[in-house]
């Protein structure tokens, strides 16, 4: 659907929708400005329209110089900006971003990620972006839909999706591993293979969801509620942070602990976990 | 009213769509290749059947006359011609892709050794006489053989030939005209061959064996095999059928399969003949093709070997 | 030590073979200027031939036929490969083992065997339906046939060459299906189909053999009348056309090279 309009039967040639490609799919034939005229001359804009177009847009995302290079002589992350240029200047309804930035390197790509949502809020044009990457897709998006085998699993905002996840796949995929089955549950007491926690909300799902940044830890068996108390089994410095593999009775728990200069327990040191009732969250598999 | 047929869906519609894409790309080259090439062959073959009529037209009833004087049975009872012809093919194409192996090795090895920008051009070197018609290449070797040329005179004091006799027309004017046409063939295929010699393998071997005859029989020639192989489909079986060289260069004795075949086409018709004759020459063909594919499965470059 | 007799002996073997391979040429060359009616002393230098030549129609006949015949053949089968070539690409996942069979054919099959069929089949033709009559006719219908395969392959190795996406971003660019092959592809495989093409025209200009075959009495190429003018006798007159043909080819080969040094770069 788009502007109202059911468009599964149109040809891809008549919607109003450009897609920026993975491998930016720039055409070897033509030069930077004929790739960024293509669409323009299949709608059939006179050329010197065209023209003044094209140099607006190379002077829109700072390649001007480059409108009359070929395009094997372009680096990847120029290649990338023609590939945008050349869907933008069709002012399509909806942008269609194929996991954009996927071939360039991680530096490229984080300025890349910057420079895409300057220009969306510029445009304010819908952009559907695709990727693989969750941290991406937070960083990007408005909202984001999480698809699994073409079925939407969840619509939301990024922190709702990463924070309420609706199930087992979507918080897998926003990289929570601090699942655990609920055994029995008593109004808001839920039994886990960790023990007894107490949650706020505590829903109807038979999945528990502990979020590692969510966890305090407090050094040596601490006597409380929602406390756990734990082995240190394995820790990873980080600089900023640190996370833990903590080992409750036969399971473990991951915690991440920011690192304020505090003392960071050592591996072996027993310490107590202390949950946020608010900070649970039950789902469905 | 109902169909019994199933609804058309969006998917199914699209595989008729395609269908009917495919059938437009490919039908047209497709029916020409088997009204003008596939036909035509087929019918060939059955003309190998039919029996010989007046003017060398084939007429019914079917038989397997044309084999038989194939075989060189004729009115007049049994006679070697067709089979010397024959023999002889086959002993023209042994010898000479033998000796173009022998030429073609040192020579595209020899192109490897020298520097990389100028390969490109040593290469075009040895491919461009190939490109000029090869009626016009065989004339040049008539030229050069004719009696009274420099080589005849030279081989005449020798005593190799009769005297003014020339060396041509004669089966070693084929042969060298053979080794002339197709050395070209052998040296690209070897010449890749040579190129990605790894030669790790060849040190290797230098360390390993004493002399430097076993290090290229057990590191260099191996990896070789390929580029040979390619190279022999391309010499052998064209040489096989070859019609050109040995009409120009052997005269009447220098004949070969293809001089017989066509020669029933023409002069002396007998299209039931010729028919049997390309037949002969259509199964060795094949053999040679599946035998090489076989053999350069073995060695694990088949790609390469499979033109 | 050792190793410097061997790099000797591979370098003489280099100019031994370099020697054989343009010896024939050479004298072809060198014997069209001879002013003696001789192809085996060198009398004079001289012209004569060459004006002979010029003043020949049947030659220039000849040559005619051979230029109409290269480029309506190669024109043709330029058309029909390229719709082969692209449909095996476009469908390139699908099971068509039989269309390469019919493809290879026309490659493998001995000269002689081509050329004999095709002969075959237009005589039975014409005898049947009046269609057919062997001349240039024929001989374009027989060269397209083993053009064809050539320029499928050319044409399908570059489309598998091409990013798949190509197609997908000419759509979502609004070409329709006719834009996309004026605009998008057939810009885009240009280089593969001007090579398909020389290649087309050069085993055209180069075939004897099926042209033999199918020809008719007034469609000679300068390739069958050099073949009858040698039956009839060898004469310093064929010297000078093959002379002419040694050089259009020569040329040929330093275009390919320039043309190559240019499209490295």
């Amino acid at each position: 659907m788009v502007g109202g309009k059911n468009i599964t039967e149109t040809p891809p040639h008549q919607r109003s929708v450009n897609t920026v490609f993975q491998s930016y799919a720039l055409f070897p034939h033509l030069s930077v400005r004929e790739n960024l005229a293509f669409g323009l001359k299949m709608r059939g804009m006179p050329a010197a329209e065209r023209h003044t177009k094209v140099d607006e847009i190379a002077d829109f995302i700072k390649l001007g110089d480059l409108v009359d290079r070929h395009v094997d002589q372009l680096s990847g992350g120029q290649r990338q900006r023609i590939a945008l240029a050349r869907a933008l200047i069709c002012e399509p309804d909806v942008l269609l971003l194929d996991e954009p930035l996927s071939a360039l390197d991680a530096g490229l790509r984080s300025q890349l990620q910057v420079e895409l949502l300057r220009v969306q809020k510029r445009l304010g044009m819908t952009f559907v972006f695709v990727t693989h990457d969750q941290q991406e897709a937070m960083v990007m998006s408005d909202r984001i839909a999480v698809l699994n085998g073409g079925t939407i699993q969840q619509v939301g905002a990024p922190r709702e999706v990463y924070e309420r996840p609706v199930n087992a796949f979507v918080a897998r995929f926003m990289g929570h591993d601090n699942l655990y089955t609920i055994s029995a549950r008593k109004s808001d007491r839920l039994i886990t293979a960790l023990g007894e926690l107490t949650a706020e909300d505590a829903g109807n799902g038979e999945l528990l969801l502990i979020r590692p940044e969510t966890l305090d830890l407090l050094p040596g068996a601490v006597e409380g509620p929602n406390h756990l108390t734990a082995t240190v089994a394995e820790r990873l410095y980080r600089g900023s942070h640190a996370e833990f593999r903590l080992a409750i009775g036969n399971t473990t728990l991951q915690a991440t602990v920011n690192n304020r200069g505090r003392h960071l327990p050592e591996v072996g040191e027993t310490v107590t976990v202390a949950v946020a009732p608010e900070d649970l969250v039950t789902l469905h598999e | 009213m109902s169909y019994s047929g199933a609804v058309p869906t969006a998917r199914s519609r699209a595989m008729v769509r395609e269908t009917r894409h495919l059938l437009f790309t490919v039908a047209p080259g497709a029916f020409w290749i088997f009204i003008f090439l596939v036909l035509p062959s087929a019918y060939l073959m059955g003309v190998a059947f039919m029996t010989n009529g007046p003017y060398g037209l084939p007429q019914m009833p079917l038989s397997l006359d044309a084999f038989e004087r194939l075989a060189g049975v004729g009115f007049l009872g049994w006679s070697p011609g067709n089979l010397y012809t024959l023999l002889r093919s086959l002993w023209q194409t042994l010898v000479s892709t033998v000796l173009v192996v022998i030429v073609a090795y040192p020579v595209a090895y020899y192109i490897t050794t020298c520097r990389e920008k100028w390969r490109p051009i040593l290469l075009l070197l040895v491919v461009v006489p190939s490109w000029t018609n090869q009626v016009i290449r065989a004339f040049g070797w008539m030229n050069l053989l004719a009696p009274g040329t420099p080589l005849s005179s030279l081989a005449e004091s020798l005593g190799l030939v009769a005297p003014n006799m020339g060396l041509y027309p004669s089966n070693l004017a084929v042969t060298l005209g053979l080794v002339y046409n197709f050395l070209p063939f052998m040296v690209l295929p070897l010449y890749a061959a040579f190129e990605k010699l790894d030669t790790a393998q060849v040190q290797a071997a230098q360390d390993l064996y004493a002399s430097p005859v076993r290090a290229f029989w057990h590191a260099v020639f191996p990896q070789t095999l390929p580029g040979l192989l390619a190279g022999t489909v391309l010499v052998a079986i064209p040489a096989f059928g070859m019609y050109v060289i040995p009409e120009l260069l052997g005269g009447g004795k220098g004949m070969m399969l293809g001089n017989l075949v066509a020669n029933q086409f023409a002069g002396s018709s007998n299209w039931p003949l010729g028919a049997a004759g390309a037949i002969l020459m259509l199964i060795a063909t094949f053999i040679g093709l599946f035998a090489m594919r076989r053999i350069g499965k073995r060695l694990g470059g088949g790609e390469e070997v499979v033109i | 030590m050792r190793k410097r007799t061997l790099a000797r002996g591979l370098a003489g073997i280099w100019w031994v073979t370099l020697f054989f391979l343009y010896a024939p040429l050479f004298v072809i060359v060198l014997f069209s200027f001879n002013s003696a009616n001789s192809t085996a002393v060198f009398e004079n230098f001289s012209l004569a031939w060459y004006r002979r030549l010029f003043g020949n129609e049947q030659i220039i006949n000849a040559f005619g036929n051979s230029l109409v015949l290269a480029v309506s053949s190669s024109i043709i089968a330029l058309v029909i490969g390229c719709l082969i070539g692209y449909g095996m690409y476009r469908h390139r996942h699908r099971k068509l083992g039989w269309l390469i069979v019919l493809i290879y054919l026309p490659i493998v099959l001995p000269d002689i065997v081509f050329g004999i069929s095709e002969m075959t089949f237009f005589v039975q033709i014409h005898d049947w339906t009046g269609l057919l009559q062997p001349g240039l006719g024929t001989m374009i219908i027989a060269h397209v046939t083993f053009q064809i395969p050539f320029v499928a392959l050319i044409v399908y190795s570059r489309f598998v060459g091409l990013d798949p996406t190509l197609f997908e971003a000419a759509k979502d660019l609004y070409a329709s299906p006719i834009k996309r092959v004026v605009h998008f592809m057939v810009p885009t495989i240009k280089p593969a189909l001007i090579s398909a093409f020389f290649l087309s025209f050069t085993l055209s200009i180069d075939d004897f053999v099926i042209s033999f075959f199918t020809a008719g009495p007034e469609s000679a190429t300068l390739p069958i009348y050099i073949w009858s003018a040698i039956k009839k006798g060898v004469t310093p007159e064929i010297n000078a056309i093959a002379t002419l043909m040694i050089g259009a080819v020569a040329m040929a080969a330093i275009f390919s090279m320039l043309f190559n040094r240019q499209g490295r770069r």
